[in-house]
């Protein structure tokens, strides 16, 4: 016997999709429903997703729509990646090395394992030419450097390049900043919403606000740069 | 700048050995061109042209350093 857990706009879109994936007529399945879901405000802001739970006797393997089940994870869990070993370590450390020799700048690169990531961090930019306007040529870098890593190697590396700890100072004004909006929003009780954030910047956005009980947080927009809606529960 | 480009767009490809890289020196701008192998196009754009504006932003900040200004330019 499994269990198995689906989301939906509305608890009959969920069991569908429950259906669907497990390739079990709906008649078959066991549900609960946790979560009814909520259209929100004229469909807009503070709809939630219909929760359900299904249990089912039969041997089940899903099917292969394990992408978007981790691209909707993607944001508010961190990516499941493979230790990274020596090997892929000093080499995510060379290749950042060879691009800044060749911009030229004069700084080194120190290389450490940090929770299953590589971190890889340049020291000696004083004027910040390596970071660029709110990071950009940073995100750049790791971005480049990511893609060039990931080839070479067989399992998912993720590499983040930081300069003079600017990732980390952002980080602490971005969690700040989402909690300034958060007492906003339960003083208000209305919605708040960010400017237009990165997927890494929404997540520490979602986390800095989880603990939160009070508090709902939602991604919205499409492509790359969203909003994040904080929410007042009511 | 141009081993800069040369050196990133050699790691991202299949056939490095058919990276092409020439600068075309201004008086102001310099003109970076890439050419590629065709399979190989894709990976130095990227989705939605996502590498090709990370090369153009690390171009960009060794540009400023050099008190230049270059563009990149792939060619197909």
């Amino acid at each position: 016997m499994q269990t198995f857990e689906f989301e939906g706009r509305t608890t009959e879109e969920a069991i569908e999709q429950a259906s669907r994936e497990l390739n079990i007529p709906a008649e078959e399945l066991e549900i609960d429903i946790l979560e009814p879901g909520s259209a929100g405000i004229f469909g807009l802001v503070g709809g939630k997703k219909a929760k359900i739970k299904v249990t089912t006797e039969a041997q089940i393997t899903p099917h292969e729509e394990t992408e978007t089940i981790e691209a909707n994870h993607a944001e508010s869990e961190p990516v499941e990646t493979d230790s990274p070993d020596e090997t892929e370590l000093a080499f995510a450390k060379e290749v950042l090395e060879n691009i800044l020799s060749r911009i030229p700048v004069e700084t080194t690169v120190h290389s450490q394992r940090v929770n299953g990531n590589i971190a890889l961090n340049i020291r000696g930019d004083k004027s910040g030419l390596l970071i660029g306007r709110k990071g950009k040529t940073l995100d750049a870098l790791q971005y480049i450097v990511n893609k060039i890593a990931n080839k070479a190697s067989e399992k998912k590396v993720r590499v983040v390049v930081d300069s003079e700890d600017y990732r980390k100072r952002q980080e602490e004004s971005l969690v700040e900043m989402a909690r300034d909006m958060g007492e906003k929003a339960k003083k208000t009780q209305k919605p708040v919403a960010t400017d237009l954030l990165n997927p890494h910047e929404r997540r520490i956005v979602h986390l800095a606000l989880k603990p939160d009980e009070a508090l709902n947080t939602k991604s919205k927009g499409d492509g790359l740069l969203k909003k994040v809606l904080i929410i007042p529960k009511k | 700048m141009k081993d800069l480009i040369s050196y990133i767009a050699k790691s991202l490809v299949d056939k490095p050995e058919e990276v092409v890289v020439t600068e075309i020196e201004g008086e102001q701008t310099s003109v970076i061109e890439l050419k590629v192998a065709k399979e190989d196009l894709g990976k130095v754009i990227g989705k939605q042209g996502r590498t090709a504006r990370a090369m153009r932003t690390i171009l960009g900040a060794a540009s400023t350093k050099l008190k230049k200004r270059s563009v990149l330019e792939i060619i197909e």
